[in-house]
């Protein structure tokens, strides 16, 4: 027989049990998305607003990663347990990666039912996975220094800019490796024709280089730049209360497309809730509020924007008609020899 | 005697040593100087020269809860690894300088090695070794990381004491009855420990401002001062870079007073 003293050491070493366990099986069962994702005011809405609502309605935790360099640690990761289950990144990184067999190769409406309703941007054969937002490569200047605002990418190399013009490390910058490309078309047979891109560079001498478009948009803000590479966002961006004068040229030849790429991972452990991640990050609330945050064009057609962000961004199809998309896989193929070719040519 | 007489004649030896001195200061303390007017500056972009005075990149430094915690996690880490530095640097030392162990020179070279392989490969190498052990990312994989990059400090201010020091010291302290840790605490730490606490303090700033290694070993909501940084500058290079290293400065600067205050700046000076 059990005595009432046994019975409530056994009752409270149960409720003890209950007590301390609950909390490691709540634990097991919370599934966690590992994603990459940008920092800034990108960042911020995504840490604030965004992960939240996709947190509370999958009831998973969301383990946001915004360290560079996002690729070399996924590389550095066994395949059949990533470090990252949904990866977040320009285009040209994404094609690296699937060669490298560390991304699908397509995302499709089977999965994420939301590609039904992306521009075809978003998912032509230039794109790995698929893109939730593009930016627009082209000129930034500034309306204050008195040079007429630029109509062509050929007007970057005007001699009155020498040394106030700017560019990027092409090694390291996508931005830098869609200008070349440009030059290519711009003063050459199309965007693979390499000779006449880096006979135009080398007429752009000299340029200032920077490292990241965050660079290029302070040094135009500060006017150690007078006109320069950048996507429209870098500029969009100081609307309002935080105008400053410097504007966004869409050159009559294109812009490059800068594309914000989703993908997911083949070895991730919770490739469902990846898939839905995906899915929400193409809903139309989700669009509008990053959109307009981050003067990003969204890649979902049913996304109506604000009248003024409405009228600068590529959201009809008129507008995305302009944008040029770079075949990365082509570049990325060349990148090596490349590298030390543009390396040789601005290292004066 | 007349005061022409008084005035000493011009040395143009001892004014080129004062110049030549002044220059290097210049050359240490103006990068700090122009890192404090881009702090100042208001502007939401670094520009010279300022257009004014303002604290409001401090504001938005201090306000930050990222910043904030990669500050307070910087700070935690750096103080791990300086004591455990400290604990396995000394101990090395010793062993090295007082062992008589075999290979000493290959051992001192060993030990020495992580100072001489790229800091990016070391990081890369543990984050593989970690996910390769199946441990993931833990902080403590960090403070290891870090105190394997900051033991050669405090190895090499040790041993670098211990080649002067005389043991006679000690062997007349165990003559007069005391026992070998008695000698050890009493006798051999207090004349080693500005060669330690001088590589303490290096170990402290290594870790501090560790960026290469702790690249790949950092986790979301994990990462330390440098690699916010880092990041942050990708999107927004404003003042709050400026402000943030000026804050690190000073917290390295106060670190190194902490240490002169317990061990004295003379002695480690002496080194």
């Amino acid at each position: 027989m059990i005595s009432r003293r046994r019975a409530l050491q056994a009752g409270a070493g149960l409720a003890a049990a209950a007590t301390f366990g609950a909390p490691a099986i709540l634990h097991a069962e919370t599934r966690t998305l590992k994603i990459t994702t940008w920092g800034g005011k990108w960042g911020a809405i995504m840490k604030d607003t965004i992960l939240p609502m996709f947190e509370k309605e999958h009831s998973c935790q969301v383990s946001a990663d915004q360290a560079f360099p996002f690729l070399p640690k996924l590389q550095a990761s066994p395949k059949n347990d990533p470090l990252y289950d949904v990866f977040h990144s320009n285009s040209n990184e994404q094609w690296s990666a699937v060669e490298q067999g560390l991304v699908m190769d397509k995302i499709t409406v089977k999965e994420v039912p939301n590609v039904a309703d992306v521009y075809p941007w978003a998912v032509s054969d230039k794109i790995v996975g698929v893109a939730i937002f593009t930016s627009a490569i082209g000129l930034g200047y500034r309306t204050d220094k008195g040079i007429a605002a630029p109509k062509s990418w050929k007007d970057l190399a005007d001699p009155k800019l020498a040394g106030a013009r700017g560019g990027y490390l092409i090694p390291v910058n996508s931005l830098g490796q869609c200008h070349l490309m440009m030059l290519g078309k711009v003063y050459g047979k199309g965007l693979q024709d390499l000779d006449a891109a880096y006979k135009a560079l080398e007429q752009l001498k000299p340029i200032k280089l920077v490292d990241f478009t965050g660079q290029m948009e302070k040094m135009l803000l500060s006017g150690e730049v007078i006109e320069g590479v950048i996507h429209d966002s870098g500029v969009y961006r100081y609307e309002g209360a935080n105008r400053q004068p410097v504007d966004f040229c869409s050159p009559s030849e294109g812009v490059m497309a800068l594309e914000q790429v989703l993908n997911v991972t083949p070895g991730s452990k919770v490739k469902e809730l990846a898939f839905a991640y995906i899915d929400f990050m193409l809903r139309p609330e989700v669009q509008k509020l990053l959109a307009e945050g981050v003067w990003y064009s969204p890649a979902n057609k049913k996304v109506k924007l604000d009248a003024k962000y409405d009228a600068k961004l590529l959201t009809t199809p008129e507008k995305v008609a302009t944008l040029i998309q770079p075949d990365w896989k082509w570049y990325n193929a060349r990148k090596d020899d490349i590298d030390a070719r543009v390396t040789k040519i601005l290292k004066g | 005697m007349s005061a022409v007489a008084n005035r000493k004649p011009f040395d143009a030896g001892r004014a080129a040593y004062l110049a030549l001195n002044l220059l290097l200061l210049a050359f240490l303390l103006v990068p700090i100087a122009i890192i404090l007017v881009f702090a100042l500056n208001p502007t939401p972009y670094i520009s010279f020269p300022p257009v004014g005075v303002s604290l409001r990149w401090f504001v938005k430094f201090f306000e930050g809860d990222d910043f904030m915690r990669a500050l307070w996690l910087s700070l935690w880490i750096a103080a791990c690894v300086l004591v455990l530095s400290i604990v396995i640097g000394g101990a090395c030392a010793l062993a090295l300088a007082r062992g008589n162990l075999p290979g000493r020179a290959f051992l001192t070279a060993f030990f020495m090695s992580p100072l001489m392989l790229p800091a990016i490969l070391t990081g890369l190498a543990l984050f593989q070794a970690y996910l390769l052990a199946g441990i993931g990312r833990p902080v403590w994989g960090l403070i290891m990381a870090h105190t394997l990059v900051a033991v050669p400090y405090v190895l090499r201010t040790t041993l670098a004491v211990l080649h002067n020091f005389d043991r006679r010291i000690e062997e007349a302290a165990a003559v007069l009855g005391a026992s070998p840790a008695r000698v050890f605490f009493e006798v051999t730490l207090p004349l080693i420990r500005p060669g330690v606490f001088a590589g303490g303090v290096f170990a402290f700033i290594v870790s501090f401002d560790q960026f290469p290694v702790s690249l790949f070993l950092v986790v979301p909501k994990g990462e330390t001062l440098p690699v916010v940084l880092f990041n942050y500058m990708k999107f927004d290079l404003d003042g709050a870079i400026a402000a943030a290293s000026m804050v690190s400065i000073l917290l390295a600067l106060a670190v190194v007073v902490v240490l002169e205050r317990l061990i004295g700046l003379k002695a480690y000076v002496k080194l």
